[in-house]
């Protein structure tokens, strides 16, 4: 393996300094963090919407059809009652009054009717916020505590299921062998065009028989894959860190749910066989799509075959219901042991729980004989493919032509 | 194997080399031998088998029959053999700075990226690019990237420098700095193999010469003694006479 190391990381190097390299690894997180931001004012709005209005000068009309507002809460509010829907809604159309509330009849087969001024995207959820309010603290006092946590939905539930005679819960269960499969999709989705490029770049650039008087054609690529491997850890710490920081500082602002981290199951089996899925997979993909890289002239044509791999890798995705319900199912079979198909039904399997351990063990041994087979015959299609400046190599020349090194 | 004095005393051993790709036969059965510290002249046109016969030579390509050997051993990237390899085929990896691809191909070659950093610096002081270390390769004029390759070809003090059709597309300044550093390098000792169609640059530089024809040695000697095989035909004429008979001239189909 002369050479592997300096590959190594001039590959690692040079793609760190790349800017695109940042833009994509960020760009997940970036998504998550402003889906969170948007939760949070949201919650923000909603919940501190009823403390807002008592706290500002905030002119309300009340239409109360239902009878069911409580008259001295209107008071409370500085809102004042009206019997022309019509004059209230053009005040507030004309910016008059800050907002008017018409509550119909029947609250249970109408909708109350919100018409306020604009304050902005996020505060405007605050009108409905007042108006939902008013009305519950209206209706409270005739319904005990009791029945109210129930209507409202705030009983707590505390649910033991079992299997093979021990407590099993399978959404906690899941949790551990699944991280596997999301780490997979975002892996393949951000490095696949990068796994794919790796190659082409040195026919592209005509750079590659200058390189091989330097590097065995084995040794580049090996030291491709392991800086795509170490990158692709880089993206997955750019992945998790914001999402573990984000959870453990700001749970409570984001509604989150409160885990007990230490209470998800660790099954280590379930785990080991989602790693080693995992794990095989990606050599497996990664020497695809390496060697598609290898054969073809330029990215842009190794790009045509990417979708390809694409709907073979995802696929499976618009039967995940057939997985879960019908694991036995000769398709489910199929799509499992069929190498290209199979890591995200494995994945998916196992993490759920219904991944046998002698389908796991079949599974296991395709994917490392795939895996391997791609490495290597990645490997060969780099060596014959990289003097093929302008087409794509056949598959006569990968296989039948013997006068080239290997 | 043990080689036999003679040929471990050449730079470059070609002994009965035979190329096939698929049913075609590009070299049919091709022998000859560079001595070190020669510079020897490998002329043929298009398509006669230079670049494959080069390929072969450096590991690239398996030959289908016959030993191709540098020093006395088959070429490796592990064997230790100084080499430096200007291939026709040029580039480099456009979009990193002139400084991290020389200091890079400076480590392939076995250089420590200290003793690669300051050749290369040394290089670039030379050709007046040291403004230009830290600029991305695809920002530099064509005639500035074929200095900086050019640079990277002798980045190591090779033994053996490889050269194939190395003045193809150079402007005079580069074409000049080549000839120099081709001359630095044959007082310094080191072998150098030509691959090109110039025949001032044979006739200039060359010790002895092979031209290939048909896949196989058509003349090979000094300059000296292939010309008197064709009457003291200048090297142009016997380029025309040899080559004059193909038509259009193929490119070389690997």
């Amino acid at each position: 393996m002369h050479n592997l190391g300096t590959v190594f990381q001039f590959e690692v190097r040079r793609t760190l300094k790349k800017k695109s390299f940042w833009i994509t690894a960020f760009s997940f997180p970036v998504i998550i963090g402003v889906v969170f931001a948007i939760i949070f004012f949201s919650n923000k709005t909603t919940s501190q919407a009823a403390e807002d209005t008592k706290n500002e000068k905030f002119s309300i009309a009340i239409t109360d059809k239902s009878g069911l507002i409580n008259k001295d809460l209107v008071k409370q509010f500085n809102a004042t009652e009206s019997t022309d829907k019509q004059a209230s809604i053009d005040q507030v159309t004309a910016g008059k009054l800050d907002a008017y509330f018409y509550y119909p009849q029947d609250v249970s087969k109408e909708r109350v009717e919100v018409y306020a001024k604009d304050v902005g995207l996020f505060d405007n959820g605050r009108y409905e916020g007042v108006a939902k309010m008013l009305l519950q603290q209206s209706v409270a006092p005739s319904v005990d505590p009791q029945t109210t946590s129930i209507l409202q939905g705030n009983v707590g539930f505390s649910s033991t299921t079992y299997k093979d005679g021990q407590p099993f819960d399978g959404f906690k269960e899941l949790i551990a062998p699944g991280i596997f499969l999301v780490l997979f999709y975002i892996l393949i989705t951000m490095f696949g065009n990068q796994m794919l490029t790796s190659t082409t770049e040195e026919k592209e650039n005509r750079v590659i028989e200058m390189i091989l008087t330097t590097i065995e054609a084995r040794t580049l690529i090996i030291g491709k894959i392991f800086s795509l491997i170490v990158l692709a850890v880089v993206q997955i710490l750019i992945i998790l860190v914001p999402i573990v920081v984000g959870y453990l500082l700001f749970r409570e602002q984001l509604s989150l749910p409160n885990f007990d981290l230490t209470s998800i199951p660790i099954d280590p089996l379930r785990i080991a066989i989602s790693a080693t899925i995992f794990v095989l997979s990606f050599l497996l993909f990664t020497g695809l799509l390496v060697a598609i890289g290898a054969a073809t002239p330029t990215a842009k044509e190794a790009g045509g075959y990417f979708g390809m791999v694409m709907v073979f890798i995802f696929g499976p995705l618009y039967a995940v219901t057939l997985f879960l319900s019908q694991p036995d199912s000769v398709l489910v079979k199929i799509l499992s042991f069929f190498p290209l198909t199979a890591p995200i039904p494995l994945m998916l399997r196992n993490a759920v729980g219904n991944l046998s351990h002698t389908d796991a063990l079949i599974a296991i041994v395709i994917l490392a004989i795939s895996a391997t087979v791609a490495l290597a015959v990645a490997v060969r299609m780099f060596r014959y493919g990289a003097l093929e400046y302008s087409r794509t190599l056949s598959w006569n020349t990968i296989f039948k032509k013997s006068a080239k090194k290997l | 194997m043990s080689k036999s004095p003679t040929t471990q005393q050449n730079a470059v051993t070609v002994d009965h080399f035979r190329m096939d790709f698929g049913k075609k036969t590009v070299i049919k059965d091709l022998s000859f031998e560079v001595k070190k510290g020669e510079v020897f002249g490998f002329l043929g046109s298009n398509g006669s088998g230079k670049t494959t016969t080069i390929r072969a030579l450096l590991g690239i390509y398996q030959p289908t029959d016959g030993e191709l050997l540098i020093n006395g051993e088959q070429f490796s990237v592990s064997s230790g053999a100084k080499l430096g390899y200007l291939p026709e085929e040029r580039g480099l990896y456009k979009k990193e700075s002139v400084i991290d691809v020389m200091i890079y191909f400076g480590q392939l070659k076995g250089l420590s990226k200290a003793d690669a950093r300051q050749r290369s610096e040394a290089y670039l002081e030379r050709v007046k690019l040291s403004d230009k270390a830290s600029t991305r390769l695809d920002k530099l004029s064509g005639g500035q990237q074929q200095k900086i390759q050019l640079g990277i070809t002798i980045m190591n003090d090779p033994d053996l420098l490889i050269l194939d059709e190395p003045t193809k597309g150079f402007d005079p300044v580069n074409r000049r700095l080549l000839m120099d550093i081709i001359e630095e390098h044959q007082r310094a000792g080191a072998t150098i193999i030509f691959v090109t169609h110039q025949m001032e640059e044979v006739e200039r530089l060359c010790d002895r010469i092979i031209l290939l024809k048909d896949g196989t040695s058509y003349a090979y000697g000094t300059i000296a003694e292939v010309k008197r095989r064709f009457n003291g035909m200048s090297l142009d004429d016997i380029f025309i006479k040899v080559y004059g008979d193909e038509n259009e001239p193929e490119e070389e189909k690997k």
